[in-house]
């Protein structure tokens, strides 16, 4: 029998975090959130109703009409579009299609109500495992990717097997401040794009005052191009807890929170039976996973505790940062899902073992998820200081069979391109910076002499202009004018039009409210500076 | 006390303040369109950028808190730049050559002044509009010109901070976004009052006073005389909108010390008695049992026979007198001195017992 | 307010308005603040907003109540019990503050021998609110740090009003909540410048300034200011003058006041105004009062002349003239001054209302430091005593002015009409948002006609079939002494059993059916209750027409 509504709203009245996991369970029961529904949302977790309808209506996948939650969902992310998916859409009755849903390894991804699918043009779709990372050709040591690919790494017993809880226990023996030490020594940096020192963020936490301290997982992988956590969550689901755990160990936080991304609907199961199975370790720590519902900017740290706490996403002015006045003003460390896999080898191998595994004095590791036109697309874990082109050659093979790879994307979308000047540039932040671009999430998409890079950079901002919250006025109505302008919408003259594109990606860069604004004007920057010819054909069409 | 550098200058802060809170007090004008003084700042517009020594990028002063030794820059090319395209982005979402009306609001002229500080003539960026007005609202109170709204969300925000009403928010996102009601209805039905806070913030005129809205023809300047609200007794501050000897609109006074700027709808909306055609326009004395019109003269006459014939037929105490709890006291002072000086009675009261 | 006068001696709301967003417990009782008093409940939902806690207690569900940490859904008329019940717990939990009694107040061992009886299950046995509840309440009242106490007519316009208010006072004064920021005793006052009226001495018990007229210091004063002689007794409330038209009262001089839609037992109220010898009406319209007057005087309106009102809080403030009178209408001040001058008074040459309010702060011990100058932005609240006092903001800090708090010890009394076969429903009246009072001005008004074009009475929708009511269709309502036809609005704002009208429409003259009783000591009507009986109207079939 169906649960009714206020068995629904019992269940999570009392729970931390209610808003996202309630409205899933009536998406759910209804097949989409009726009037009603909201109603007794509004009225279960007092939240007033017009706050409550707006703020639905900001993610993509909450539908507000009947049987919309088993709509076909098609991923129009950039790899995605370059396998096929416009065409995919049209072959499916009623599908719609979504931003990139983090499966470019495999494109392309689909979502029917609760399933999580893979499709291609022409052929059936499926249920497929998320791939296991390749090895890398030249052996070289790997830090979170160290052990994924033991047998039955995702069970607790697999995962005790292949030494997981020995890094929990030795932090349990150190303490927080040797643990903390430890972290620092390793130069361990927050490897969702951010960079920021993790043993800082964390003792700010565990200093600042107030309580109850909380540990978030940032699990809302949304860039585009990104699946890199996909694979962690997937195979090596114990290996996060374990890095939350530590996390609690370290800044004295009591209840976590992994913010999971709505694409990835079977990893929740997945985190929620690991919790079960690793309680013993756990000991107090309650830890909560809470699913998304769509929303790119909900991967930026202080929109995602919005979310969670059940207010319109958007992001939150700092300081006050998330370590002092975060989850419901509580310190708060926010943490993605690479950087805490990271602290358990870190603090099983050591410091120096860490710091080590970097090239030319940089420290440790960063995985990238690669994809597009190249041989061998995937996950990578690549020293800190690898050159771009030894990855896309030697590790993954090189363009296709008489192509030339023309173009990469870095950070996703986000740190622009990179042209074939720029291939000798090594992977590691400063180098990048130099080029005026960043490593950021680690996404790298790569296009070959085949490509239409204008129309990848055009897609790129309407994504951007799709996912810009609406709260700063130069990244909601900047993305909107330079997807019109990359959509032949603007003026025609190609010198007024490049000075407004300039002008305002320059302002975008300069003044946005967060790193989605500041990020999405390097599309057209790059694309001006590395395809000026492409750029002048695309305005002198009539 | 502390002290920043401001603009070259040495200035003293208090802890706690704002760059923007601190400039302005010297006497320095930041543009910002999301700003209002009551609210949380929300740091949406981003005109109110500043330079700070040390610091990547220009910050929004208005949610930066002020710090010991800080060096500000609030004026320079560069951020003269990002404020002129911020403000020729802000005019390029909404439709050129509206001319808005300052009946409209308190804030309405707020953007077309900027423009006008900025030279934008709003044809740099032209694109596709953002806002969707709601001209099917039937509501007679506030006009929803969305076409004119810059989602500065300071109508979201007063309603939710100021009123405490939560009847209006932000749907959708991005160039998207749109100001909405539960299930995007009508005000009438929704949790709105019709306090008219949202109207009086609005930077833009996409909310209007209709009623005020009604006498954009009529001739004169506009002008404003503070007084008090006439209806309960909380005693809100407001001004009374004037042209020549017609009453067009009430707003809230922002310094009022009851209100602080807030209205009721009675307040805001309900002052079209004043110059209703039902009013007494002249005496009215009863002849033959009908009441007919009179002089002042002659009905005071009147009036003030009746009151001494009773007081010679029963005595003073016969004679009663209610004042009123609506008028000033000057009006239940005259009377309860009538009473005491004209009858030596206090056979007086006033209606608070009903 | 002489609840209020007798036990801490100042019957006026002891905190200031901003006040309002301090306390961290809120206990609201008879006050549809966010109807009635909008912008002062934007207040409480701040503090609530910060985290303060919301108590309310009223028989409907009102806004305010949705609104509440606590609701309270007591059953009309009984206050007295249920805030006995409270104070019995705060004495029995030992959450009393013993140095304010010990310093501040008497009459304390009396109220504690009378609370023994008030135990929470007998309070709920009358009041219908759960024991469990009213501990509640009283624990988180009486364990706050800055409680604050606030209500309006809906405490007063019983037959118990005094007695509601004064248990009230008990509460504050036995837990310290008294003359420190955020705490308070607060009663909102209706109208503009009610407070102002009374303030001016628009009462038959005191001069301006609540100065008692029976006082030989305070009628020497007068005599000596006014030059007249002046009465040594109290004259009569209103409610007793309209009592005795034809026996003592013959002529009536009313000015701004729709007594006749306003007032309860309204066909009381008309025969006795018919019966005038004499009746002088001022007002701005012809209302329904004017109609019966011998005279009518039209009166400048608001907007059009300059004065001064006293807000709820204590604050004169100035009303300015933004436009000319219309017609040839007159400021209220010329127009006694007119009458007076023709009645053979001296001392009414006045030639500004300045002139008029100067005179009366001279007077008044709790305007002398204030005049037309002062008053200009309202910053100052009374009392203030002389020139260039701060004004007192919190009344009660460190003293009563009648020296010690008062504890009182109300019994409870049934209404002085309840329920029976013949009248089986509880109506109970008030305010609604969009309209004020007898509708002259919100009606004429298009918003907020548009918002309330029409009265109803409200019904709990599992009510209306076993009283063979249809929502939307017409019904009777009667009391002991009249009758109203009124459209059904199927609401569940009340509770079973009780209907809510409000008395702004005078076509349906919802105070035709009230009035069954007075508080003995105010003489405030008892309008918040009637029992009263409802049926559905039924139609007579209509013939052809032209036959």
């Amino acid at each position: 029998m169906q649960p009714t509504d206020s068995e629904l709203i019992q269940r999570w009245q009392g729970e931390p975090a209610p808003l996202l996991p309630l409205l899933h369970a009536f998406h759910e029961r209804d097949g989409y959130l009726s009037d009603d529904a909201l109603r007794a949302v509004s009225q279960g977790l007092r939240i007033p109703l017009a706050e409550l309808f707006g703020t639905v209506s900001f993610y993509h996948h909450f539908s507000r009409e009947p049987g919309g939650h088993g709509v076909t969902r098609v991923c129009s992310g950039p790899i995605c579009k370059l396998r096929g998916s416009d065409e995919l859409i049209e072959e499916l009755e009623g599908a719609h299609s979504m931003a990139c849903s983090g499966r470019c390894d495999e494109p392309i991804g689909v979502l029917r109500g609760g399933e999580a699918l893979v499709g291609h043009v022409g052929g059936e779709l499926g249920a497929q495992p998320t791939p296991l990372p390749a090895p890398n050709p030249g052996g070289v040591e790997e830090c979170c990717f160290r052990s994924i690919r033991v047998e039955g790494r995702g069970s607790i017993e697999g995962y005790r097997r292949s030494g997981g809880y020995r890094a929990l226990e030795k932090a349990r023996a150190m303490g927080g401040e040797a643990l903390l030490g430890e972290l620092e020594a390793s130069g361990l940096a927050g490897r969702g794009g951010a960079g920021f020192p993790t043993a800082r963020k964390w003792r700010a936490v565990r200093e600042a005052p107030g309580g109850p301290k909380t540990v978030v997982c940032n699990a809302d992988e949304g860039e585009p191009g990104c699946f890199k956590d996909r694979a962690l969550l997937d195979h090596d689901p114990h290996a996060v807890i374990e890095g939350i755990a530590i996390a609690a160990l370290a800044t004295g936080a009591t209840r976590a929170f992994i913010y999971l991304r709505y694409e990835y609907p079977w990893i929740q199961e997945k985190l929620e039976r690991a919790i079960v199975e690793a309680r013993d370790e756990l000991g107090e720590l309650a830890i909560h996973v809470r699913r998304g519902a769509g929303a790119y900017i909900c991967g930026e740290e202080t929109a995602l505790l919005s979310s969670l706490e059940g207010e319109h996403p958007f992001p939150r002015n700092r300081p006050p940062y998330p370590v002092t006045c975060g989850f419901e003003g509580t310190p708060t460390a926010v943490n993605n899902v690479e950087t805490l896999a990271s602290v358990p080898p870190i603090l099983d191998l050591g410091a120096q073992w860490y710091a080590g595994l970097g090239l030319a004095g940089h420290k440790g590791t960063k995985l990238i998820s690669l994809s597009g036109d190249v041989r061998r697309p995937g996950n990578y874990e690549v020293p800190m200081g690898l050159p771009l082109d030894t990855l896309l050659h030697e590790w993954a093979g090189g363009p296709l069979e008489g192509r030339r790879i023309e173009a990469v994307t870095m950070a996703g979308l986000s740190g622009g391109f990179l042209g074939r000047d720029d291939f000798d540039v090594t992977l590691d932040e400063p180098a990048l910076r130099a080029k005026g671009s960043f490593l950021g999430a680690g996404g790298i998409m790569v296009f070959d002499d085949s490509r239409d890079i204008f129309a990848v950079a055009r897609e790129a901002m309407a994504f951007f202009a799709d996912e810009s919250c609406g709260k700063c006025f130069p990244c909601r109505i900047g993305t909107r004018r330079l997807t019109e302008r990359l959509s032949g919408e603007g003026p025609t003259d190609p010198s007024i039009w490049k000075e407004e594109v300039e002008a305002i990606g320059r302002t975008m860069s300069q003044v946005s409210a967060c790193g989605l604004g500041i990020a999405a004007p390097l599309i057209t920057t790059s694309l001006m500076r590395l395809f000026p010819d492409a750029v002048d054909a695309h305005l002198k069409r009539p | 006390m502390s002290q920043l550098t401001l603009d070259g200058r040495q200035v003293p802060f208090e802890e706690g303040e704002t760059l923007y809170q601190v400039a302005r007090r010297e006497g320095n004008s930041i543009p910002t369109l999301c700003y209002d003084d009551r609210l949380a700042p929300l740091g949406a517009c981003r005109l109110c950028v500043v330079e700070v020594e040390g610091y990547g990028r220009p910050v929004a002063s208005c949610t930066t808190l002020a710090e010991e030794g800080m060096v500000v820059r609030s004026s320079s090319p560069a951020l003269e730049e990002h404020r002129r395209t911020l403000i020729d982005l802000v005019q390029s979402e909404n439709p050129t050559g509206v001319e808005v009306d300052p009946l409209r609001g308190a804030q309405a002229t707020e953007l077309a002044k900027l423009a006008e500080r900025y030279g934008s003539g709003g044809t740099r960026f032209a694109g596709s509009t953002s806002g969707r007005s709601r001209h099917d609202d039937p509501n007679p109170m506030i006009l929803r010109d969305y076409d004119l709204c810059i989602s500065c969300y300071r109508c979201v925000r007063v309603c939710a901070e100021e009123e405490g009403d939560h009847a209006i928010s932000i749907t959708g996102r991005g160039f998207a976004t749109r100001i909405t009601t539960e299930f995007d209805g009508f005000l009438e039905g929704s949790a709105c009052t019709f306090c008219g806070q949202c109207v009086q913030t609005c930077p833009t005129g996409a909310l209007g006073d209709q009623r005020a809205l009604r006498y954009q023809g009529e001739p004169g300047d506009l002008e404003a005389t503070r007084s008090i609200c006439p209806y309960c007794g909380v005693g809100c501050s407001l001004d009374i909108l004037t042209k020549g000897e017609k009453i067009v609109g009430v707003r809230p006074a922002l310094d009022g010390p009851a209100n602080g700027g807030a209205l009721c709808v009675k307040g805001q909306f309900a002052w079209e008695w004043v110059q209703h055609p039902d009013r007494l326009k002249e005496p009215l004395v009863r002849k033959d049992g009908e009441l007919v019109p009179a002089t002042w003269e002659e009905a005071l006459d009147r009036a003030a026979e009746g009151l001494a014939r009773v007081r010679d037929r029963h005595g003073r105490h016969a004679i009663y007198a209610v004042a009123s709890g609506r008028a000033p006291h000057e009006s239940a002072y005259t009377v309860q001195k009538l009473v005491r000086t004209c009858f030596q009675s206090n056979q007086v009261d006033n209606c608070s017992r009903s | 307010m002489a609840g209020l006068a007798a036990t801490i001696g100042r019957g006026a709301m002891s905190n200031p308005l901003s006040d309002m967003e301090k306390p961290d417990v809120i206990f609201c009782i008879g006050t549809n603040m966010t109807e009635a008093h909008p912008v002062a409940a934007t207040r409480l939902k701040k503090a609530q907003a910060r985290g303060a806690t919301l108590i309310v207690a009223d028989p409907r569900r009102i806004p305010l109540a949705r609104r509440a940490d606590l609701y309270l859904q007591l059953r009309v008329g009984t206050d007295v019990a249920l805030l006995g019940a409270m104070a019995h717990v705060i004495a029995r939990e030992g959450l009393v503050d013993r140095e304010f009694i010990e310093s501040r107040t008497e009459g304390w061992e009396a109220l504690q021998r009378h609370l023994e009886k008030f135990t929470p299950e007998w309070a709920a046995s009358i009041t219908g609110v759960p024991a469990e509840s009213i501990e509640r309440a009283a624990r988180l009242y009486g364990k706050a740090e800055r409680g604050a106490i606030f209500y309006t007519l809906g405490i007063t316009e019983h037959i118990s009003g005094v007695d509601n208010v004064q248990s009230l006072s008990n509460l504050a004064l036995m837990t310290g909540n008294v003359g420190r920021p955020g705490t308070g005793i607060n009663p909102m006052r209706g109208q503009n410048n009610i407070q102002g009226a009374g303030d001016c001495g628009a009462l038959p018990n005191n001069y301006v300034g609540f100065q008692p007229v029976d006082d030989p210091a305070n009628q020497a004063k007068f005599e000596e200011a006014w030059g007249v002689r002046v009465d040594t007794e109290k004259g009569m409330t209103k409610v007793r003058a309209l009592e005795s038209v034809g026996e003592k009262i013959f002529a009536m001089l009313i000015v701004g006041e729709n007594t006749l839609v306003s007032d309860p037992d309204a066909e009381h109220c008309r025969r006795a105004l018919e019966e005038l010898e004499h009746l002088v009406v001022v007002d701005i319209f012809l209302t329904e009062t004017a109609r019966l007057a011998d005279v009518v005087l039209p009166a400048a309106a608001w907007g059009e002349v300059d004065g001064v009102f006293t807000n709820t809080e204590r604050r004169p403030q100035r009303v300015r003239a933004a436009v000319p009178p219309q017609g040839q209408s007159k400021p209220d001040w010329w127009i006694v001054s007119q009458l007076a001058k023709r009645l053979g008074a001296q001392g009414f040459d006045y030639s500004s209302p300045a002139e008029v309010f100067n005179e009366l702060c001279s007077l008044s011990p709790i305007y002398h430091g204030l005049d037309w100058e002062t008053v200009a932005e309202g910053r100052l609240q009374w009392p203030v005593p002389e020139r260039g006092h701060p004004g007192t903001p919190i009344l009660h800090v460190g003293r009563f002015p009648r020296g010690r708090g008062l504890f009182m010890c109300p019994e409870y009394r049934d209404p002085a009409e309840v329920i029976d076969e013949d009248y089986p429903i509880w109506l109970t009246t008030g305010r609604r948002l969009a309209q004020y009072h007898t509708l002259t001005m919100s009606g004429r008004s298009i918003g907020t006609r548009y918002l309330a074009p029409e009265e109803v009475v409200e019904v709990h929708p599992d009510d209306l079939q076993g009283l063979g009511l249809t929502d939307g269709a017409l019904a009777v309502m009667k009391s002991r002494r009249g009758e109203v036809v009124v459209k059904v609005a199927a609401d569940d704002t009340s509770p079973r059993g009780t209907v809510f009208c409000s008395f702004s429409f005078s076509d349906v003259p919802v105070n035709i059916l009230t009035g069954g009783g007075y508080d003995p000591i105010t003489d405030t009507a008892e309008l918040k209750v009637c029992p009263v009986r409802l049926e559905p109207v039924r139609l007579e079939p209509v013939g052809p027409s032209g036959t």
